[in-house]
């Protein structure tokens, strides 16, 4: 398997994803691995219609998604994998997705605890599934498009959010 | 009147909003939604609630048009779909919001939201191949 990007985004598939991640990775495909997403016909439809022509796009459970990635039927795609939170990463890398890098992009918590930039604040589920798998070897980092600058997570952990 | 809520990334939604009222005046019934980096969906979801409980107060559905599809205010604006009452048409310029606002009243939101879509894609056109043909 070629995974050209393993990104946490509770957005999914939307602008950054499109017009500026897709042509920078060269992903020829687009693996959502989203348990609510996977039953969700209309949302499911709507969002695979996005993606533009010649890119395969597969928007399924993390257990189907896992499944599809290691198959070696597809061992020459170039895949982006999407997941819309830390905790899916860890349940899907548990299953044998090996990502080596994890992109966090965006993730929005009301009840968020720690901000990391402006498109990421993390709750303590968040911060503790991120620190599974970096004692799993995963090296996290920050980058929101590709023209933002790459940043490990635990230098941006420096900024609590005040309980209000 | 079909409500019309314009919805896009950062200040473009207000802008052709301003846009269009500049050229044809106060525009009842329009709401610009803006979406920045950092905003989360629930907040943004709350933002398109309010636009089109302001904009569709008198019954005759909400047209959103968005920036692009695909991009997260549409997919957000899908999330407020419903036969005849809300409907997304996507890739907004101002031809579009113009016409939207001079073909509203006595139209169904099914019929103007069709107006549009032709006539936004009428609206795109290329100097040179005019003078060539």
């Amino acid at each position: 398997m070629s995974i050209v990007l393993a990104r946490v985004d509770n957005r999914l598939i939307h602008g950054q994803v499109l017009e500026a991640w897709i042509p920078n990775t060269k992903a020829n495909c687009i693996v959502v691995a989203n348990d609510e997403i996977a039953h969700a016909g209309m949302r499911k439809m709507l969002m695979a219609a996005a993606v533009p022509r010649g890119i395969q796009v597969i928007i399924e459970t993390i257990e189907d998604s896992t499944r599809f990635v290691l198959s070696p039927d597809n061992s020459s795609l170039r895949v982006m994998v999407l997941f819309a939170s830390p905790d899916d990463a860890l349940h899907a890398y548990c299953l044998g997705l090996h990502f080596p890098q994890l992109n966090l992009g965006n993730l929005h918590r009301p009840q968020g605890v720690q901000q990391l930039g402006c498109t990421i604040t993390l709750d303590n589920a968040d911060i503790s599934s991120l620190t599974e798998l970096e004692s799993k070897g995963v090296d996290i980092n920050l980058q929101c498009v590709p023209s933002d600058r790459l940043r490990g997570w635990r230098s941006m952990i420096k900024k609590k959010i005040k309980p209000s | 009147m079909v409500g019309l809520v314009i919805a896009t990334h950062c200040g473009l939604a207000g802008e052709l909003v301003r846009t269009a009222e500049m050229i044809l005046g106060p525009l009842p019934f329009v709401a610009a939604v803006e979406i920045l980096r950092g905003d989360g969906p629930d907040e943004i979801r709350q933002r398109f609630q309010h636009a089109i409980d302001v904009v569709g107060q008198d019954g005759e559905g909400v047209l959103v048009m968005t920036d692009m599809f695909g991009g997260t205010p549409s997919n957000i604006g899908f999330s407020f779909l419903e036969q005849g009452l809300v409907d997304v048409l996507s890739g907004v310029n101002l031809p579009m919001l113009l016409r939207a606002s001079q073909e509203r009243s006595g139209r169904s939101l099914n019929e103007l939201a069709l107006l549009l879509r032709n006539y936004g894609q009428q609206s795109i056109l290329l100097a040179s191949e005019i003078l060539t043909k």
